[in-house]
């Protein structure tokens, strides 16, 4: 499984790459989503995105609504992980394509828990209690 | 992220007859945040400071998100250079807080003040939209046109952390702050 984090913080990027690597995960990453489609295009298709809204350049909303205009990238899985908690946000992400929606701030195992309701880890999987910290 | 340094001015006491978010709600929120970065091991601690102290860390970095929408106000968070270093060592998996650089902080200390404005945003009258954070090296202060609403003053490891939320003065012609109610 490959998994691409796309958030302009560096410091949360390496938050979420230590929990994905836990899960066995191999890991890209994008400071915002022009940088990751620019992946993309070139090849590095993850399974799944785990997209910030709030970032320069192209936000995650864009993004997604980006990558769901290309039927070629129709299997990657969207999981946006981010400030944003206005239902209305919520909802505009979901209707544009997202799968999942997580709330910063977030433990470690509310993402794995919705990596593991999108399919992406086996059931009784990897628990953050079993190595994986924020 | 922005590196920069804010505009000179004096903060003023608690505004009153302008929405802002309450104490124990911001409290809450930062709390929250500060566990999901840095663990439980070593909470943050109420800290009691004189109304219109500056915060007094003899180094500080400084960062700053706007709302703008159905509210308006910014939040700050201002953090003790040493905490700053803890905080940023901690997100980046860095062993040594000495080996924590200025780029470093900065994006960390952005992240942070990104998490408590976006919950600060969900606690206000929407929609809203939240800018990108600003940090900038040193204290923050900020322009007349902002007084601060809400303050919380804490402790980590005994060094100072001050999280504020500023409104606009109200103005009998802007709906927004209230003036006119």
């Amino acid at each position: 499984m490959r998994a691409m984090i796309i958030d302009d913080s560096r410091a949360m990027r390496s938050i979420l790459r230590r929990i994905v690597t836990g899960l066995h995960f191999e890991t890209s990453e994008a400071e915002h989503g022009q940088a990751a489609l620019d992946q993309m295009r070139a090849g590095v298709v993850p399974d799944v995105c785990l997209v910030d809204w709030n970032m320069p350049v192209m936000d995650g909303y864009t993004f997604i609504t980006e990558v769901r205009s290309n039927p070629e990238w129709r299997d990657v899985t969207l999981m946006m992980v981010t400030t944003e908690s206005e239902q209305r946000q919520i909802v505009r992400a979901l209707a544009a394509g997202a799968h999942e929606y997580v709330i910063k701030p977030f433990t470690p195992d509310a993402i794995v828990d919705k990596l593991s309701l999108l399919g992406l880890v086996p059931a009784g999987g990897v628990r953050a209690g079993d190595g994986v910290t924020a | 992220m922005n590196l920069l340094t804010f505009l000179d001015g004096a903060s003023s006491g608690p505004s009153s007859g302008v929405e802002a978010p309450d104490l124990e709600d911001l409290r809450s929120v930062t709390e929250d945040v500060w566990m999901a970065l840095v663990g439980e091991a070593d909470p943050l601690l109420p800290r009691a400071v004189p109304a219109g102290a500056p915060f007094d860390a003899a180094g500080a970095w400084s960062a700053a998100t706007t709302i703008t929408g159905g509210w308006r106000g910014v939040v700050t968070v201002e953090l003790d250079e040493q905490v700053a270093r803890h905080l940023t060592a901690e997100m980046l998996a860095i062993g040594s807080a000495d080996d924590v650089t200025d780029g470093d902080l900065a994006d960390a200390v952005g992240e942070l003040v990104n998490m408590v404005g976006g919950n600060v945003k969900s606690l206000m009258p929407g929609p809203s939209v939240l800018s990108l954070p600003a940090v900038a090296a040193g204290r923050a202060a900020f322009t007349h046109d902002v007084q601060v609403a809400c303050r919380l003053d804490l402790a980590w490891r005994g060094a100072p952390v001050r999280v504020s939320v500023h409104v606009p003065h109200p103005s009998p012609t802007d709906p927004h702050t209230g003036g006119s109610r």
